[in-house]
């Protein structure tokens, strides 16, 4: 769909789509009030909230909405709409790296700047717990002044899932420049997985051509996995001792970024760059209110007929049939729905029973304890009527149905009373007619 | 078939007023002829629970989603007059079929969404209109037990025309109503009964067993 002339949030107009990606796309755009260029990358709020990591991407939005380095695209502001979440990023004109490297080799002077500037700006995110996780051609841009600039930082959540061992699960990734351990679908460290990106990035600098490449993709898979590639022989001994440190198959054994700083090699002409100093905390909470506001749970607008065909048990005919016991429950509110999100979070750390997550119709309860049928997860939607009087509904998603309907009775509806107007739905009607 | 023996019960030896063929009524609907032969027991169960002559009255279909046969319920009251498509006071099992088949899983959307604009179009102008609507937030809220000021009422009517009547003409029309549903498909909801997909699998036992003592 063409967006030009459209304008965003009163403050960008957009022109032409730079790129897309499975989670978002790219535009070209200018803010009105400064004239300043920018590129605004928009994401599905409906997309990330189906692979559930809207609480990690928040964190690692978060982290780059407050890194400055002079090597990463810098983070201008996040909007949300209702369905959309935006990303207004510093437009990098200069291009991809890689379109200088496909006009032949780089000289080894040149090939060491960027790689060291590389390996800077990395360590740097590193330290500060943001890993890049698919550092490949389209993500090294250069500025006006031939100077690196990595994009998509924080956003490595929207290609990967994290499990709970910590270790990261995917299998998705540019095959050329990723980790052994990536494709082995064993869970994997961003830090180490990093590292080796860049080790694939220095050597294709100085060949032109990739380390490990074949006309088939079993054959690459092979001779990553061991770690097989061949230096040309114009690499300088330095390098390629380096690069048998970096391209090491074990992620354990693998070069360490702070020792890859150390090396004589990389440290020829390296100056350190500064960076400012890390914003105090009222900054912090300034800079980010753009983020918290962006992913904050904004319930979903319940419009009259939603509100009776959700609610009306004259128009539910499963009245008519012989049911289960529903799973489902729902309560009306006048409580905002901020207060609503921290009575669950409240509920949550009992005991410190569930971990919470948000999601932008509410929240997801877990739990941590493995139940009778793995742990138990329950789904919290929180729709909107007027400002004052929301609809909640909760449902189990996964576990054990009678642990479910345990906690149910004897913990989450009780910790619910002070914020409940009513109970809804067909289980506690009191003038019924008795009847069998 | 137990059905058979039944109707002989009832002293009769045609099927009661509104009976149709099974295989007329399975070639017109999503049911097979068992399914429908399935339906028909909860049928029975449904037109005999007071009156004992094979119609669903009103006041056996508010017993029976209810458990309470004077209920007020204007939902229930629409329901009703959409499946008494002669129109004549009651549901005969013919009209009782093609009217569920409308909620069966594997009937087409644009179905279920025209059968429930036409219930929330009170007065079958051809149009849903803001005193209709507030008509349905006020029964609603009187069905939930919920207490909402006239304005609070007001306000929810007014910001669901604002949203739905795109052409603001002051009444929700067909075309209105089918882009609320595209862009919100969960307002279908409770026009789709999963059960009747195994309704013969898990065979609709009506909770009413017996008739009532009243």
């Amino acid at each position: 769909m063409d967006k030009n002339g459209i304008v965003l949030m009163q403050k960008y107009e957009l022109g032409r789509l730079l790129g897309q990606g499975t989670f978002a796309k790219v535009y070209y755009a200018r803010n009105m009030e400064t004239g300043e260029s920018v590129a605004i990358k928009v994401i599905d709020k409906h997309k990330i909230v189906k692979v559930g990591l809207i609480d990690q991407i928040k964190r690692e939005i978060s982290v780059m909405r407050l890194v400055r380095h002079p090597n990463v695209v810098f983070l201008h502001e996040v909007m949300a709409s209702k369905t959309k979440i935006y990303f207004a990023m510093e437009y990098v004109k200069g291009g991809e790296l890689f379109d200088k490297v496909s006009k032949g080799k780089l000289k080894e002077d040149i090939a060491r700047k960027y790689f060291q500037q590389l390996i800077g700006a990395i360590d740097y995110c590193h330290s500060r717990g943001v890993y890049h996780r698919d550092l490949k051609p389209e993500n090294l841009l250069l500025d006006e002044n031939g100077d690196l600039k990595i994009s998509d930082f924080g956003l490595s959540a929207l290609r990967d899932s994290k499990q709970q061992d910590g270790l990261l699960h995917t299998t998705c990734g540019t095959p050329a420049y990723v980790a052994p351990e990536v494709i082995g679908k064993k869970g994997y460290d961003g830090a180490k997985a990093d590292v080796w990106s860049c080790g694939v990035v220095l050597y294709v600098l100085l060949a032109g051509f990739l380390p490990f490449h074949e006309q088939n993709l079993v054959d690459m898979y092979r001779k990553i996995s061991k770690g097989e590639f061949k230096c040309p022989n114009w690499f300088p001994p330095e390098v390629k001792k380096l690069l048998s440190r970096i391209l090491d198959p074990n992620p354990n054994s693998r070069i360490k970024i702070d020792k890859i700083m150390e090396n004589s090699w990389f440290q020829k002409g390296y100056k350190k760059i500064e960076t400012p100093t890390s914003p105090d905390s009222h900054q912090i909470d300034s800079l980010l209110s753009d983020v918290h506001a962006a992913f904050s749970v904004q319930p979903m607008c319940y419009n009259a007929f939603d509100l009776i065909s959700s609610l009306s048990q004259g128009f539910d005919l499963s009245g008519l049939f012989e049911k289960e016991e529903r799973s489902e429950s729902k309560f009306t509110t006048k409580k905002e729905a901020k207060e609503i999100v921290s009575k669950f979070e409240e509920i949550a750390t009992i005991n410190e029973r569930f971990n919470l997550t948000k999601s932008n119709v509410g929240v997801k309860m877990e739990d941590k304890r493995e139940g009778r049928k793995g742990q138990l997860a329950i789904d919290v939607e929180i729709y909107e009527v007027t400002k004052s009087f929301h609809m909640v509904e909760f449902k189990k998603s996964r576990g054990d149905t009678m642990e479910y309907k345990q906690f149910c009775d004897s913990e989450l509806k009780p910790s619910l009373k002070d914020i409940v107007w009513k109970w809804q739905g067909n289980n506690n009607n009191s003038n019924n007619e008795k009847i069998v | 078939m137990l059905a058979f023996v039944k109707c002989f019960s009832l002293k009769r030896t045609k099927h009661p007023r509104g009976y149709e063929d099974p295989h007329v009524l399975a070639s017109e609907t999503p049911f097979t002829v068992n399914e429908i032969e399935a339906l028909h027991n909860l049928f029975k169960k449904l037109s005999t629970s007071i009156i004992n002559d094979g119609l669903i009255h009103k006041e056996e279909f508010l017993l029976a989603l209810f458990r309470n046969s004077s209920m007020q319920n204007l939902f229930a009251d629409r329901v009703f007059y959409m499946f008494d498509r002669k129109r004549n006071g009651v549901i005969e099992f013919g009209e009782f079929v093609r009217s569920l088949s409308i909620f069966h899983p594997y009937t087409p959307e644009h179905e279920k969404s025209a059968f429930m604009f036409k219930l929330f179009d009170l007065h079958g102008t051809g149009f849903i209109e803001p005193h209709e609507l507030k008509k349905m937030v006020g029964a609603l809220l009187g069905e939930t037990d919920l207490e909402l000021s006239e304005e609070a009422i007001e306000a929810i009517v007014e910001q669901t025309m604002i949203e739905v009547d795109t052409n603001k003409d002051g009444k929700i029309d067909e075309e209105e109503w089918k882009d609320l549903v595209a862009k919100n498909p969960s307002i279908l909801k409770n026009m789709t009964l999963p059960y009747l997909k195994e309704v013969t699998l898990a065979f609709p036992s009506f909770v009413l067993d017996s008739e009532v003592e009243d």
